[in-house]
Formats: structure tokens, C-alpha cells, sequence
């Protein structure tokens, strides 16, 4: 289960506020969406799962089964289970994709106790994950994300995803600069890694997304605080009347 | 310009070297002869220093204080696993070896009698027994020419003499393995002669390495002179590995023939200062080059690369793609000139270099030099320094990659990018492994 509670988050740059006081929880086996408007906090959150640096955390905490995770190092967290799904994957020249999902599915699994895998048993997983998600081994001799379309880079997160068996996803706006068929590829591969012991954080600005991965849950943040929540019909609801209600009363 | 100035210690330390041990270098008459021309030309010239514009980020002057004593007639004992030790990730590229010890060549340590198409002598015997007529096209004494190449001509004790010959096609790389062993502080002189034959191929590597445990007070002059012949191929590469101390003074110069081709790669790690120079010039229509390299420094380590590719005839083609890692206050200094002549025309010439630099302290200075007086041609160059990419860095740790081995990801494709310029497998295998060394890491499995 995931816990955020009352979490105060800055920008170390600006100082800026972003979050103000945001409480979520999400348990175990349960999809959550995070609907807002642009600027309202939601790849702050985001980030601020996964532990990247220029965000500080005044106030509140975020427990992973019970354990604070605040403090705790990206590859830490992801070794605990935490996985970002990048609205924007980066692009590694250089690095073989092959090279570079052997090097974190093994760091993740020496963390948690897992015996490295072998080559071939590597290169059968890989094949057999990518096949369901379109993606084939010449594509990851390729250095990583380098020259792929925007759906192509996004299949490649979902593939990290099923690889390093995480407990907690967080997919950031992973229907951006999609069409309806990689749409469907993505959402498909989300939709097989669902799971009792998995907790998913879905945070998109558009209802379209929803429809392919249908949220138990779904939170509105607007001005850094979740304003609502409610059942998948709230995602229908904001989509016919915006954002407008929140972003007011934020105001 | 022809500026008196006062003598270094260096300087006058180099002139007593030379009276001590002249008897005693290798070489007929006519050696001795030219060897004292060279000294005297190099007390003319002195150390190179900044003012010299080709040596302006490189003062030897400031650089060089001591000068070791020279390995004359050295036969320090190496064992053939012993040879293994210091080639290290080298030892598994199946190649020819042709092996010399602290600037001496050792038969019993070499294997190339089975190199069809190659004839391969020590120039320490060729010296000794080489008249006037045989050795002067050989070795030419720059009159105000490079100090560092009269030095060599002054000292030099071995080196290989190899000829491929017309239309030969090596099966396998020729390894020229120059290992620094014991414990006596050294200066030591090689000369090289490659000569391809028309319309034959080969690879050729020479070798820098130390045996460990070996003295770190070093001091290398390595001159090869190389030429291509028309529509040969030659694949040259130079490694240089070692501690962290050394002084490394490396020239090639090359000629290339009509239609010839040249692909070069050098790489360096652990020198205390290093200059490596390579002089291009196109002879013949239609010649391509491929220079590139990858050098890794850090505490006050130095390399410098510097090229000076003449574009003397039309049609020619030349390419360079230079990678540094630099940590510390590890400096890193790329000088590329290109001289497009005014006849040639239709001239293809494109440069590349760039540093990756790990810390506040590093620095790098980059000249390139383009010198065009033709019209009709293509030439461009560009060069860049960065730092690790924070967001790359920190995708890879959100996979779970610890931030050591993510940056140690990142350092490694950057100079992976010049290393697969290297055609030969086992070779690049070998430069990876001695960045991971460098990096302090297993090699990947």
C-alpha cells in the first residue's frame, strides 16, 4: 500500500511550492488515476516517487508498505518496487538497449536478494516480455530510445516495467503523443502487469487513457492538493466539464 | 623565429646524457654521424614551450625537469608470462608479437615467423651493420624540425623495421609490444618503420604497457614513420596504458600514396603527460584516413592530441572523431589542423573532438585549425566538452542502477563511440576492457 501523507514539496531551485499538503492512498491491486490541469502538481508527484534531485520535501511523508521512502535513493526505491513509466523516455546513445535492461533488471534483483541471470536466460525473458508488447531483440541492439517514435519509446518503458517486476507503478502521462494504436499496445501491456500485490499511480491530464486502463479510483489534483476523489465516471465527468471548478477554488 | 634562450636543467641534463652514453647506442659510423647532427640541431631548438604555437597548451619546457637516465644495453629478464601480465586485456588479441624490453628487442619473447607477407626486423641490428647509403633515406634530420623527433634521432636504441609486401594481405595483426619492466628509473627511444607495399593490407598495433611493479619514473620517445602505398590499406593502432606517471612522446608520421587508405586509432589512460602527434600527408590522389582515439585522464594526468593532416593533392578524404574522459584535474588538449593545399581540389575533411568532463578541476583545450586554400571542398569540424547528463543519470538509477555504475554506463558509452571505430573485435574488447579497469570496474558480462 501506498501512503502519501500531508506531503509539502518545493522546487530547490525557485523555492516554489508545488505540492501543498497532498494525502493519497492507493493499496495493493488497485489502479488510481491522477487527473489535473497542467501545472497542478502531477509530474511533481511523479518525480518526487521515484526520488529524482531539485525537489525537496518540506512537510508529510511517503510510505511504501509502511516504510518511509522520502529519504531513500531512486535505485533504492526502485529495488523496493517503486517504477516510473517517463512521460518523455530518455534517449541513451551508446548504450544497447539489451546492455542496459541486463544492467538494471540485475542491480534490481542483487538488491533484493535475486540471483543475476545468466545471458540466455536474460535474452529468453526479454523475448518473450517484448513479444506481447511489439518489441523484438534487434530493436533493443539498438542504443536506447535512440531514433524511436514516440510510440516505440513508450512500449520500451512498459517493457522495463514487466521486466523489473515492480509493486508500485507510476505511469506520468504515458498517453501523451500517442495514436489509438500504440494507445492500445501500451494499455494492454499495463493492464497484464495488474495484479493483487501491485498498486498503479496513473496520472494523465485526459480521460482518453482511462478507458484502456480502467482506474479503481480517481483523484483530481489541482493547486498541489488532491480537491476530489471518486469512482472512473469522475474521469467522465471532468472530461465534459474541465477543470475549471478546481483551478477556480484554487484560486 | 630563432630566440636564445637560457638552457633548462633538462636541456643540459639531455646534451650530458647523450655525451655519456653516444659510444655506446647502437649504429655504424654513419649513425654516429647522424645521431651528433641531431643533438646539435636539438641544442639549437631546446625543449618545446608554449610559445611555439603547436606547443602552446604542452611546455615541456615547465613539464620536463629531470631527465632519466637512458636503458643503453638494457637486458632486463622477461618471462613469457610475465609478458602476459603486463599485455593484459591486449594478451587475448591473436595477433604476430614482436616484442621489445625497456627499448630493446627481445627475440626469445616475439612469435611472427609464421607471418607470411611481412618481413620484420629489429632497427637496432639494421643500425649497426647500415652504411651511409641504406640509412640516410631512413633517417632524416629535420633542420629546425620537430626537438621531440631530433631527440629520437639522437637516442633511439630498437624499433621495428616492417614491409609488407605489394598485394599481401596479413591474416593477422602485427602486436609491436614495448614493455617497461623493472625497477630502474629509464629513458628510453624506439623507432618504427611501416611500410605497406602497393595493394596490401594490414593491421598493425603497437603497444605500451608496464609490467606491474616496474618503476613509474619513465620517460618515452616513440616515433614511427609510416608509408601507405598506393591502393594499400593499413589499420595502425597505438595502446598506451600505464600508471598514472609516465611521460609518453609519441609521433607518426605518415605518407599516404594514390588510393590508399589509413585508419587510425590511439588510445590512451594512465599517462602522466603525454603528447601524441600524428603528421598526415596525402602524396596521391583518392587517399582515405580515419583517425580517431579515446583518452582517459585524471589527477594531473595531460594528453594531448595533436594532428596535422596535409590535403597536398586533390580527391582526398580524411575523417577524426577524438573522445576524452577527464576527472581530477585531469587535462585534455586536441589540436587538429587540416591544410588544404590549393590544388586540392574536391578535398572531403571532417573532425570531431570532445571531452566528457567528471570534475570542476578538468580541463580541456581544444584548436582545431583549418587551413583552406582551395574552393571546391567539403570540410567541417566540431568539438565539445559536456558534463554526465543529471536527467540520463538519474533515469538509469530510477531502473535501479546504482549511481556508480550509471555513471560508469554513461562514461563508457561516450568513449564507446570512438572505440567502435576500431574494425578489429578482439581489439575493441580489449579498449573496453581497460576503460572499465579505468573506471575501476569488472569487465561486463
Amino acid at each position: 500500500m501506498l501512503e502519501i501523507k500531508n506531503l509539502h514539496v518545493k522546487l530547490e531551485d525557485e523555492g516554489r511550492e508545488i505540492l501543498k499538503g497532498l494525502s493519497l492512498t492507493v493499496p495493493a491491486g488497485e489502479v488510481h488515476a491522477i487527473m489535473g490541469p497542467n501545472g497542478s502538481g502531477k509530474s511533481t508527484l511523479a518525480y518526487v516517487l521515484a526520488g529524482r534531485d531539485g525537489y525537496e520535501v518540506t512537510g508529510g511523508d511517503i510510505l511504501w508498505k509502511g516504510e518511509s521512502i522520502i529519504d531513500m535513493e531512486p535505485d533504492e526505491r526502485a529495488a523496493k518496487g517503486v517504477f516510473l513509466a517517463f512521460q518523455y523516455p530518455m534517449e541513451i546513445p551508446g548504450v544497447a538497449g539489451l546492455t542496459f535492461l541486463r544492467t538494471a533488471l540485475n542491480s534490481v534483483r542483487k538488491k533484493r536478494g535475486e540471483a543475476e541471470l545468466t545471458t540466455p536466460a536474460f535474452l529468453k525473458l526479454v523475448k518473450e516480455k517484448g513479444q506481447k508488447l511489439n518489441i523484438d531483440i534487434e530493436m533493443l541492439k539498438r542504443p536506447v530510445n535512440v531514433g524511436f517514435s514516440g510510440g516505440e519509446k513508450k512500449r520500451s518503458e512498459i517493457l522495463q516495467m514487466a521486466l523489473l517486476e515492480p509493486t508500485l507503478c507510476v505511469l506520468d502521462e504515458t498517453d501523451s503523443g500517442l495514436d489509438i494504436d500504440a494507445l492500445r499496445i501500451v494499455s494492454e501491456g499495463v493492464n497484464a502487469l495488474r495484479d493483487k500485490d501491485r498498486a498503479f499511480v496513473v496520472i494523465t491530464h485526459y480521460q482518453r487513457l482511462l478507458n484502456y486502463i480502467v482506474p479503481d479510483k480517481v483523484h483530481v489534483l489541482a493547486d498541489g492538493r488532491i480537491q476530489k476523489t471518486g469512482g472512473k465516471e469522475l474521469a467522465l465527468e471532468l472530461e465534459k466539464s474541465g477543470y475549471a471548478e478546481y483551478t477556480h477554488k484554487a484560486a | 623565429m630563432n630566440v636564445a634562450v637560457m638552457k633548462t636543467k633538462a636541456e643540459q641534463a639531455i646534451a650530458e646524457n647523450f655525451e655519456a652514453v653516444a659510444e655506446k647506442l647502437p649504429g655504424s659510423a654513419a649513425v654516429k654521424a647522424r645521431r651528433s647532427q641531431a643533438i646539435g640541431a636539438f641544442s639549437g631548438l631546446g625543449l618545446p614551450h608554449r610559445r611555439i604555437e603547436e606547443w602552446k597548451y604542452t611546455d615541456l619546457r615547465v613539464n620536463v625537469k629531470d631527465v632519466l637516465p637512458s636503458a643503453i644495453n638494457d637486458a632486463t629478464p622477461l618471462t613469457i608470462a610475465e609478458l602476459l601480465v603486463a599485455l593484459g586485456p591486449l594478451a587475448h588479441v591473436d595477433a604476430h608479437r614482436v616484442v621489445f624490453v625497456n627499448g630493446h628487442y627481445r627475440a626469445d619473447l616475439g612469435d611472427f615467423s609464421d607471418a607470411a607477407g611481412a618481413m620484420i626486423a629489429p632497427l637496432g641490428e639494421l643500425l649497426s651493420g647500415a652504411s651511409e647509403d641504406v640509412i640516410a633515406p631512413m633517417i632524416s634530420t629535420p633542420e629546425g624540425g620537430d626537438a621531440v623527433e631530433t631527440l629520437n634521432t639522437a637516442f633511439m636504441t630498437d624499433g621495428a623495421v616492417v614491409t609488407i609486401e605489394g598485394g599481401a594481405s596479413l591474416a593477422k595483426p602485427l602486436l609491436l609490444v614495448f614493455v617497461r619492466a623493472g625497477t630502474q628509473a629509464q629513458s628510453v627511444a624506439v623507432r618504427n618503420f611501416l611500410s605497406v607495399g602497393e595493394k596490401a593490407s594490414a593491421e598493425i598495433i603497437e603497444a605500451h604497457v608496464v609490467l606491474p611493479g616496474s618503476t613509474h619514473d619513465a620517460q618515452l620517445n616513440a616515433l614511427t614513420e609510416v608509408a601507405v602505398g598506393k591502393g594499400a590499406t593499413l589499420r595502425h593502432a597505438k595502446v598506451a596504458a600505464d600508471e598514472g606517471k609516465a611521460l609518453h612522446l609519441s609521433n607518426w608520421d605518415v605518407t599516404l600514396a594514390a588510393d590508399a587508405t589509413y585508419r587510425s586509432f590511439q588510445f590512451s589512460a594512465g599517462l602522466g603527460l603525454a603528447r601524441n602527434n600524428q603528421n598526415i600527408i596525402f602524396e596521391g590522389e583518392g587517399g582515405k584516413i580515419d583517425l580517431s582515439g579515446a583518452y582517459l585522464a585524471r589527477h594531473a594526468e595531460h594528453i594531448d592530441t595533436t594532428l596535422v593532416v596535409d590535403h597536398a593533392v586533390p580527391r582526398c578524404e580524411s575523417r577524426e572523431l577524438f573522445k576524452g574522459v577527464l576527472d581530477g584535474r585531469g587535462r585534455g588538449v586536441f589540436q587538429g589542423k587540416i591544410i588544404v593545399r590549393p590544388d586540392a581540389q574536391k578535398t572531403d575533411g571532417k573532425q570531431m573532438s570532445q571531452a566528457l568532463m567528471l570534475s570542476e578541476d578538468a580541463e580541456f583545450d581544444s584548436k582545431p585549425e583549418l587551413e583552406i586554400y582551395a574552393d571546391d571542398v567539403v570540410c567541417g569540424h566540431g568539438t565539445t566538452s559536456a558534463q554526465l547528463d543529471p536527467d540520463l543519470l538519474f533515469y538509469c538509477r530510477s531502473r535501479g542502477i546504482p549511481e556508480n555504475e550509471a555513471r560508469a554506463l554513461m562514461i563508457e558509452s561516450f568513449i564507446g563511440e570512438a572505440i567502435d571505430k576500431v574494425e578489429n573485435e578482439q581489439l575493441r574488447d580489449a579498449l573496453t576492457a581497460y576503460t572499465m579497469q579505468w573506471l575501476g570496474r569488472s569487465p561486463r558480462g
